[in-house]
């Protein structure tokens, strides 16, 4: 390959990178060595390419990366101490947050109401895990006698209503025998608490289905009513 | 950050020769990064690829916005410079920051043509590869090689002119 002046030109960086293999890196050597031109032209970019190299990197002004942050990620201001506890806590100011806060105040008073430790008079002492364990024992029990004593209660009642009612009943409708007596031995109109008995439900359910059937016979005719 | 910053702010200091438009146009470059993150897409190098050309299309807009005012100063171009005129124009510190020799090969470079000029600073200032440079000029590798070529003899007939001797 003969080397021309232009071709050394236009492959001088492909040599200077040792990018030319043997016989075509031997042949052009020996062009730029012999020729006026391109002697002066290889030295000069080859010392001109060493020294960029060697060329220092800039450092960054400190005040471009505290620009960059201003202007990418927003000014940030100086707070002391005391503002950026203000701060954090107006983070906390979320309904999200209120309600949490909230809800945890409210399940301490019922706890601490509970457990004895009254808000009027705080007294330390009853904080104890003893005097907790006592007072919540004896509400406890409390709770239970009371419940005892409601659905017994409730029982003569409904007892009683229902006695009421049969008798109602019985005046209505004196022919039939709505009642056959549970046990002959005791007068209508007394409940016996001692011995709740089979046949007494069993009149309770047959007075509460021939009611129904009575409903159920006037039903058709409001239905009819109501459709005109 | 650090690292890109002072990477991208060599490039737009080596590449405008001026320390003030290479602050303001490296902190566009991070702007525009920034705002642009989204369409980044791993497929087209690592990031500072990207970054590099976000930051090589901001210089080469740059250039063409301000031309109007260089077709002024391109008389002064073709007259050979004495170090010392140009030399006035720098802050002391600037002169202190950089060598003289290095201050020169700067100054030659801004009298580059900008795909000379670009295609030397990535491969001689910034090592890139010639992949990467391909991928941030967005040309075949044999273009890249020849910029690289024309403008390593350009820039060394520039300082030839401007009465530099090389070393």
């Amino acid at each position: 390959m003969t080397w021309t002046c232009d071709l050394v030109e236009a492959r001088l960086s492909d040599y200077l990178e040792g990018l030319l293999q043997g016989p075509e890196r031997a042949e052009f050597e020996a062009h730029a060595k012999s020729c006026a031109d391109c002697a002066p032209l290889v030295a000069s970019v080859r010392s001109l390419v060493g020294e960029m190299h060697s060329m220092e990197v800039l450092e960054t002004p400190p005040r471009l990366v505290y620009s960059i942050l201003d202007k990418t990620l927003g000014p940030r201001e100086t707070v002391t101490a005391w503002q950026g506890f203000l701060n954090a806590i107006r983070g906390l100011a979320t309904p999200k947050f209120a309600y949490g806060a909230a809800s945890v105040m409210a399940t301490l008073i019922i706890v601490l109401g509970a457990s004895g430790f009254s808000l009027r008079k705080p007294k330390l002492a009853d904080l104890r895990p003893a005097a907790i364990y006592q007072s919540a024992n004896r509400q406890a029990h409390l709770v239970l006698a009371h419940s005892v004593k409601y659905v017994s209660d409730l029982r003569v009642v409904y007892e009683i209503q229902s006695r009421l009612r049969q008798d109602e009943n019985n005046l209505q409708t004196a022919p039939e025998e709505l009642l056959p007596k549970s046990s002959p031995g005791k007068n209508p109109g007394q409940t016996d608490e001692h011995q709740p008995s089979q046949p007494r439900q069993q009149n309770r359910a047959n007075e509460v289905s021939r009611q129904l059937q009575m409903l159920a016979a006037e039903l058709p005719l409001l239905s009819e009513r109501s459709v005109r | 950050m650090r690292r890109h910053t002072r990477r991208i702010f060599n490039i737009c200091y080596r590449f405008t020769g001026n320390r003030t438009e290479a602050e303001d146009l490296s902190q566009d470059v991070f702007l525009r990064v920034y705002r642009t993150l989204a369409s980044y897409r791993s497929a087209h190098g690592g990031f500072a690829t990207w970054a590099t050309s976000v930051t090589r299309n901001l210089l080469i807009d740059h250039y063409r916005r301000t031309k109007r005012d260089r077709i002024t100063d391109s008389l002064d171009d073709k007259m050979p410079v004495v170090e010392n005129k140009e030399s006035a124009g720098r802050r002391p510190d600037e002169q202190a920051l950089l060598g003289e020799l290095s201050m020169q090969v700067q100054s030659a470079l801004t009298r580059l043509s900008p795909e000379l000029r670009e295609a030397v600073i990535l491969r001689d200032l910034q090592q890139l590869d010639y992949a990467e440079i391909q991928t941030v000029l967005a040309v075949p590798e044999g273009t890249v090689k020849s910029r690289i070529n024309r403008g390593r003899i350009e820039l060394a007939r520039i300082l030839q002119q401007m009465g530099v001797r090389p070393a």
